[in-house]
């Protein structure tokens, strides 16, 4: 109990102390910053090639950490987060936050590679006993370390003058801008100090946990959780909410399972939202609102006139309908089918976030519930294929209702963050949940997808099935979004306040647009577990709903072909290019960050703007002008 | 139905220390146009929030067609038939003109997203028959030849129009806008003008926010003007043309002195 109790305050500690990397950022910018955790893995990582490659002491090689991860941050924050600050709405700067989460690690993999790291502890494993328990020195050490950082950071903002900048950036930037305060420092310096504080947790948590290059997604969740138990945006409250979560998941842990701790804290989470949207200790409500303020972002329209449209995509599916019989695309015929499989589920996603500006991080764990739902029905209980699928698509608009029903009333990105939370959950409990699911190692014996009596068992029959189904898909959103569900859905996507004002129920829409998202990620991760005829939890986890969100910003969200290109290019190039893999993950993250600076319409976008002006410019050429018809409406 | 459409009855607004709306009554009658004018600040956009409620008020209570509007959201009143405006326009991005209209025609659908999805015949109708009437207004508007360029290229004054044809599509009993001729020339004002009094031969009552007194002053059946959040004069135009407060206030003498 004691020994508990003492673990969760370590633990909590540590979350403490990334809670107040978050609560710092999101004072000084209003957004929450995803990449947090990553920067606990590099300062870790760091440290073990100071100390115990290059040989330095571990004080020096301590020190040596802190500062190269906090430069890398700096420098990190000044090429990507703050100029991306004034531009990007708030719900796209968390996704790019998450696309700097990515990066981060996509860069440890390359250095480090994917094997556990483990740091000795400062002062020799031997525990010390006091009153009858046996303490690891360590714990001495990150008690200490977080005493010292909060201390420090407390001097820092209430009793100098750079302190009291960066809280005037946090009331309001833009008066503090024209008092003289140099903002884009201040959120510079507010991101770097965040790194440095992940760093120093990293450091000294990483002799009793061991950490890889994938750890910064726990420990971005584990802080953000933390946060928001204790009240967005509140110093103490992070601490609060720091080290109630710690204690919460050692109980978990010690008297259920391990397996579930990530589930209590998930848990906590909702039910902090719930009856304590601020938190413990929050400072009201969010800065910024939850619609994505396009305002800022002048985007103009990018679509493809009906009759070019119609032929185009013809020739696509004509084009994939052949492709199977030419015989030359054998060898990458399972990928064609990972693409339109995954390509079901950008689309859902796309009518969350493109359409409705609704941001979520879950999309995989939506996948999980419809994969395994129809793999366990068909393994266990010998159902039929489609009656798993169809009990997935149930149980899948179930879990989002009630998640929209969570975060309906609330302000901010509550939505996106519950998602994410939300993936965790499903995460740990099918990691946890070993008899029904197989557990980290995965469900095996899955059966071919049966229709009928047909069974799809050859990837060439996979590949029509998938393909019809796309197509099929594409075909109702198409009807929907060209009609006023669609116009509805951009409207509310634009300004909430004006499509309120117009007698649009706005929770109802979001709250379609977020079942529709669920039902298709549903779709297509029953398909992934009939695909494969195996499914394992990180075919579904929170990577993957990262990727996914990637793959549609780079392709280009609201629009129907947007999730194609995306799905396309990331899902095929890593293909053709094997011996590159290392570093599919950087590159994702890399091409996440660089579409929102360089590219936001994505890559479709991009294109279908650049044809667009090559035709302008040939009917000019022609002294004809573009033709404006009743059919060129879309 | 008779009686006035809106009767406003003591309402206050405070912000913290600030008394935006103090003890405000006033009505306004079916089927006119009701001006409400007074200098920067005093508290008109502020009225429109209370009354869309934006912010629940203070003190007092909003009836509209004699029903109570206390604790109903801005969506709810929107359904009930009161339709308004922004004073800085918020017309969608990302959207063209006409889909800007379109969506305006929201409340009019009938057909399920089902239906929209398989575009079944339901389906086209609704937006058949959406589309006719979005273009019949836009011309009447004057807006017909931007009708496929994105909302946000328009000039400011058209986007002020724009949103005025976007709140007649909701077919409302009661319209408010908030200073719609607003960046509008000479000429787009007399066209506003002129689209104004049609709407109100219609039969739609139309309560507006403006500074354009030529304008007010020439179409208005009923003019209410507020000064630091009081009604310091109500009447038809020509009354309020010669009452000495109003002029008070508009030379920049303390209003707040003809409030107490
Ligand atoms: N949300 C708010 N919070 C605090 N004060 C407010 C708020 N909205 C309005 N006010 C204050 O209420 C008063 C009335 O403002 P309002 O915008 O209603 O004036 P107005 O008559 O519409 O002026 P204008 O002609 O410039 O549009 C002002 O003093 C304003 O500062
Ligand atoms: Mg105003």
């Amino acid at each position: 109990m004691a020994a508990t109790i003492i673990g969760g305050l370590l633990q909590g500690g540590v979350f403490a102390l990334l809670a107040l990397g978050f609560a710092l950022v999101y004072r000084v910018t209003g957004v929450v910053n995803l990449c947090q955790g990553a920067f606990c893995v590099l300062g870790a990582l760091s440290m073990y090639t100071l100390e115990q490659t290059l040989g330095w002491p571990a004080a020096l090689a301590a020190t040596g950490a802190v500062v190269l991860t906090t430069l890398f941050g700096a420098l990190l924050g000044l090429a990507t987060f703050v100029p991306a600050l004034n531009r990007l709405p708030n719900s796209s700067m968390l996704m790019l936050t998450a696309g700097l989460l990515t990066l981060v690690e996509g860069l440890v993999l390359i250095f480090w590679g994917s094997q556990p790291f483990n740091l000795p502890a400062f002062s020799g494993e031997a525990p010390v006993q006091i009153f009858g328990l046996r303490v690891a020195t360590q714990a001495f050490w990150i008690v200490g370390v977080v005493a010292v950082v909060v201390c420090l950071l407390w001097y820092l903002l209430t009793r100098t003058m750079i302190g009291k900048q960066l809280r005037a950036c946090a009331e309001n930037p833009m008066a503090a801008r024209l008092m003289g305060i140099n903002v884009t420092l201040m959120s510079t310096l507010s991101f770097s100090l965040a790194a440095m504080i992940g760093a120093i947790g990293g450091i000294v948590l990483a002799p009793i946990t061991s950490l890889q290059f994938d750890s910064g997604t726990f420990f971005t969740i584990s802080g953000f959780i933390a946060v928001a138990i204790g009240g967005m945006g509140s110093f103490v409250g992070a601490i609060v909410g720091g080290l109630i979560l710690g204690v919460a998941e050692q109980f978990a842990a010690g008297y259920i399972s391990s397996l579930f701790s990530n589930g209590i804290a998930v848990i906590l989470l909702l039910v902090a939202l719930m009856f304590r949207p601020n938190g413990l200790f929050g400072v009201g409500g969010s800065r910024r609102v939850d619609v994505r303020d396009e305002q800022q972002v002048h985007l103009g329209i990018v679509r493809i006139q009906n009759g070019p449209a119609v032929t185009l995509s013809t020739a696509i599916v004509l084009l994939l309908a052949v492709l199977p019989w030419t015989g030359w695309f054998d060898s990458i015929l399972p990928s064609l089918i990972i693409t339109g499989i995954l390509f079901i589920g950008v689309l859902g996603l796309d009518v969350l976030m493109g359409f409705a500006g609704q941001v979520s991080l879950g999309q995989g764990a939506f996948m999980a519930i419809g994969g395994y739902a129809a793999a366990i029905l068909a393994v266990q209980y010998d159902w039929p294929p489609l009656m798993g699928v169809l009990a997935g698509i149930v149980l899948s608009l179930a879990c989002s209702m009630g998640l929209s029903l969570v975060t309906m009333r609330l302000r901010g990105i509550y939505l996106a963050l519950a998602t994410l939370a939300f993936a965790m959950l499903v995460d740990s409990l099918i990691t946890g949940w070993m008899d029904l699911t197989g557990g980290p190692s995965g469900l095996v014996g899955i059966p071919a997808l049966s229709v009928g009596g047909y069974d799809f068992a050859t990837p060439f029959s996979m590949y029509y099935l998938v393909l019809a189904l796309g197509v099929v898909l594409v075909l109702l959103l198409t009807g929907l979004m060209r009609s006023s569900f669609g116009r509805a859905l951009k409207a509310i996507r634009a300004d909430q306040l004006a499509a309120a004002a117009l007698d649009i129920n706005i929770g109802r829409y979001k709250m379609a647009a977020f079942a529709i998202s669920a039902v298709f990620a549903s779709i297509s991760g029953s398909l992934f577990a009939f695909n494969f005829h195996y499914l394992a939890p990180d075919m579904v986890g929170i990577p993957r709903s990262l990727e996914m969100v990637t793959m549609l910003v780079v392709g280009g969200e609201g629009m129907l072909v947007g999730p194609l290109v995306g799905v396309a290019l990331l899902t095929l190039l890593p293909e053709v290019f094997q011996p590159l893999a290392l570093y599919k993950t950087l590159a994702e993250g890399i091409l996440l960050v660089m579409t929102f600076q360089y590219c936001p319409a994505g890559l479709a976008g991009l294109t279908i703007k650049q044809l667009h002006d090559v035709f302008e410019w040939f009917a000019a050429r022609k002294h004809i002008s573009p033709r404006i018809t009743q059919e060129d409406l879309r | 139905m008779i009686g006035p459409a809106l009767v406003v009855a003591n309402i206050s607004k405070r912000f913290g220390g600030v008394t935006a709306i103090s003890d405000v009554s006033f009505e306004v009658p079916r089927g006119c146009l009701t001006a409400l004018i007074g200098p920067n600040g005093a508290g008109k956009t502020t009225l429109f929030n209370l009354v869309t409620n934006l912010f629940p008020w203070t003190s007092g209570d909003i009836l509209f067609n004699g029903a109570s509007l206390k604790g109903s959201s801005s969506r709810q009143i929107a359904a009930l038939g009161l339709t308004r405006t922004f004073q800085t326009a918020r017309v969608f991005p990302r959207m063209t003109v006409l889909e800007n209209v379109l969506v305006g025609g929201h409340r009019h659908v009938r057909s399920h997203p089902i239906a929209q999805a398989l575009w079944l015949p339901s389906a086209r109708r609704d937006e058949m028959q959406l589309q006719a009437r979005a273009e019949e207004f836009l011309e009447l508007a004057g807006l017909t030849r931007y009708c496929h360029e994105p909302a946000t290229d328009l000039p400011m004054g058209s986007q002020k129009m724009l949103e005025v044809v976007r709140a007649l599509m909701t077919t409302p009993q009661l319209l408010l806008l908030d200073e719609p001729a607003a960046g509008l020339n000479d000429s787009e004002t007399a066209e506003l003008a002129a689209l104004l009094c049609a709407i109100r031969d219609c039969g739609v009552t139309i309560m507006l926010v403006e500074h354009n007194m030529s304008l007010v002053m020439s179409i208005a059946d009923q003019v209410i003007v507020l000064d630091v959040g009081c009604i310091i004069a109500s009447g038809n135009p020509k009354e309020i043309r010669r009452d000495s407060r109003v002029i008070a206030a508009y030379m920049g003498n303390d209003g707040g002195q003809t409030c107490a």
